[in-house]
């Protein structure tokens, strides 16, 4: 038996070798607890994902799943105190778990961008715009002020900001959110990052301009090739912009695969709430099936599926705890997955 | 049916700080709401909907035009007479953590309304607020907590219940969904359908979202920079969209839909909505709108009934065939 495990074991290491090679981004068993004076309790669980270069990943669901922790980790950006961490995080095959907090800074906004939600706060309202790209520029480059300047500008430009040379000289609190969020996509690709992480970046906008950024997030992606890490809880943007996608539920991933494949089929019950909840336009004035109860808070987790308590389907067997399984390119936390045939988006 | 609501040509201008400019927030809009109908109004920040939220229950006073509530104006009445007036009429804010009172608990804030419109005993106004807890599913243990021991929803849900404690006819709705999660959101709109029903409430549902407003709603207006651009059944607004601001606000909307379904071609608006200091000439969509013509520029577009109950205010509507849809 114990022959049998380790085989298996092997099988496994050989099978996903070869992903971690061509991965640019790869998390595996992610676990994150914190300290809340008194006890520790886990906030991530197991957490493993993995995007490669030039793609569009999406993580969705509901707040208080994780999803925002996953990226400050990805990051280094957890608390030092009160804080632990195990599990790998490869970046171009590098274990960023093990960096200092110097190598940290080599990575963190050179190799891997991030962009925040809401732009304002994340923009120091007491520098310039072109100050504060200038900035970033000289962190990571030995370039004279004037050339750091010429990038920003180049910067703002790129990002469709008319006038990018005017833009620069201003604050931040004379620019409309769009264009907040507009400059800290310019600042967060003026290194060209193989990586961007963006943290729910439209939520604080309007429609219109939220399709404005959505599109140009997707246009400079493809020109760089710069693979992006889109966290959102909205999944029409993930319909729109991912090319795969991970559902997260209380600190684990409960489901990924290809968008399309999930929207059409989701084997978690949990996404097919979330698809479900959605008003149809077709369905007007009908009662909407919404998900009972709320997310269990990481004090008093089940111990068994941890969607068990909220979910439609549920049976004896669910009070185990559910291992992330695999079916074909996808995966799912949910051992009656084959058996439940969910609706899929728009049903 | 008869109208508990009506709005006349409503102008609101607030003083800019510069001296003699002045923002009009709702200018020249128009509608009639009819007992127990939702009226959606849809628009993006800065359109002046929740401006006109706050005149509907006289937050706000008209710079001109008026509203009435059941035909009469209640900027008329008086100071005691207004007050007594309001518990008719009633707003649901967007920030569920806004407005409730982080010193009350859930129970006080909830009953703070009958003690301010002296309803009842002491005894009897405490069973409408556990009564009305009750009935928008918060347990009795969660009515003595504090707002920051409760969640989000729950949250809202006390202030449905601070709203509906007096027993309004009118509940103008602000954004009273964009702070919560879409499973959360859907509890709370069908929570919504179901208060309508049994308390036969009229509402006017405000929202950003072209979803959610189609969904509980049986006509909606779509206000752009103060304006009303469009108004129509809700059915028919979504299906044929007359103005362009509205085909673009319904093609901005991102679909979860698998690409194989998605065969729209997106309308993305180029530029940013306008500075409220200097509104556009002509029509104020021209600087965004991708069939806009110097005549926009030049001459504002009427307010026309193009089908029968849906109205639209372009020069193209329902015209031309040239119009993307």
């Amino acid at each position: 038996m114990p022959a049998d495990q380790a085989q298996l074991k092997q099988s496994k290491v050989a099978a996903t070798s070869p992903a971690v090679q061509e991965s640019l981004l790869a998390v595996r068993d992610l676990c994150v607890s914190f300290h809340d004076g008194a006890d520790w309790f886990q906030v991530l669980k197991d957490v493993s994902l993995e995007v490669h270069p030039g793609e569009t990943v999406g993580v969705v669901g509901e707040s208080g799943c994780g999803k925002s922790l996953t990226a400050l980790s990805i990051l280094g950006l957890l608390p030092r105190r009160g804080c632990r961490r195990s599990g790998q995080i490869l970046f171009e095959g590098r274990d960023l778990g093990q960096f200092g907090e110097s190598e940290m800074r080599r990575v963190r906004g050179r190799r891997i961008g991030m962009i925040f939600q809401e732009p304002m706060s994340a923009l120091d309202p007491v520098f310039t715009v072109g100050h504060q790209i200038t900035e970033t520029v000289r962190a990571h480059f030995r370039v004279s002020g004037r050339e750091a300047h010429e990038r920003a500008v180049a910067a703002l430009t790129a990002v469709g900001i008319p006038s990018p040379r005017d833009c620069a000289g201003m604050y931040p609190m004379s620019l409309s959110g769009g264009m907040r969020q507009r400059v800290m996509i310019a600042m967060a690709l003026v290194c060209e990052p193989r990586l961007l992480i963006a943290d729910e970046p439209t939520t604080a906008l309007d429609v219109t301009i939220q399709a404005q950024i959505v599109d140009l997030l997707q246009e400079l992606s493809q020109r760089t090739g710069t693979a992006l890490l889109f966290i959102t809880h909205n999944l029409g943007l993930v319909a729109e912009s991912c090319s795969r996608m991970l559902t997260m539920y209380a600190g684990q991933v409960v489901e990924d695969g290809p968008v399309d494949e999930i929207l059409s089929r989701p084997l978690h019950p949990y996404t097919a709430g979330l698809l479900g909840s959605l008003p149809q336009q077709h369905h007007r004035k009908s009662k909407l099936p919404s998900i009972p109860g709320r997310v269990p808070s990481p004090q008093d987790m089940p111990t068994g599926c941890r969607f068990g308590p909220r979910c439609g389907y549920v049976e004896a067997a669910c009070r185990e705890p559910q291992p992330l399984l695999a079916r074909g390119d996808r995966h799912v936390r949910c051992w009656r997955a084959d058996a439940l045939a969910l609706p899929g988006a728009g049903a | 049916m008869s109208d508990i609501l009506t709005v006349e040509d409503l102008d609101i201008a607030f003083s800019a700080r510069q001296r003699h400019r002045f923002i009009r927030a709702v200018d020249g809009v128009g509608f009639r709401v009819a007992q127990g109908e939702t009226f959606g109004v849809i628009g993006e920040s800065g359109s002046g909907k929740s401006t006109l939220g706050r005149c509907i229950v006289c937050l706000v006073r008209p710079t001109s035009g008026r509203i009435l509530h059941d035909g009469a104006d209640p900027f008329l009445l008086n100071a005691a007479e207004l007050r007594r007036h309001r518990r008719s009429f009633q707003i649901i804010f967007q920030d569920p953590n806004a407005a409730l009172d982080p010193r009350m608990t859930i129970l006080e804030s909830v009953r703070e309304p009958l003690d301010v419109a002296g309803i009842g005993s002491s005894d009897e106004r405490r069973r409408r607020a556990l009564a009305m807890l009750d009935r928008v599913a918060l347990s009795l243990e969660l009515a003595n907590r504090y707002p920051h021991e409760i969640s989000g929803g729950q949250k809202q849900r006390a202030n449905i219940a601070r709203a509906l404690v007096l027993e309004p006819r009118l509940i103008v709705c602000d954004e009273v969904v964009a702070a919560l999660d879409v499973s959360i959101q859907a509890d709370m709109l069908n929570l919504f359908a179901e208060l309508q029903r049994e308390f036969s409430l009229t509402y006017v549902f405000i929202s950003h979202d072209l979803r959610v407003v189609a969904h509980v709603s049986d006509r909606v207006a779509v206000m752009y920079f103060g304006k009303l651009v469009e108004l129509g059944p809700a059915q028919a607004l979504m299906a044929e969209p007359l103005h362009p601001y509205t085909q673009a606000l319904l093609s901005a909307e991102p679909e979860p839909a698998p690409s194989h379904r998605r065969n729209r071609e997106r309308i993305i608006l180029k530029g940013e909505i306008p500075s409220p200091l200097a509104p556009p000439s002509g029509c104020r969509f021209h600087t965004r709108c991708p069939l806009a013509v110097a005549e926009c520029a030049a001459r504002e577009p009427e307010w026309r009934e193009i089908a029968p109950g849906h109205f639209a205010a372009c020069h193209f509507a329902g015209k031309s065939a040239a119009v993307p849809s």
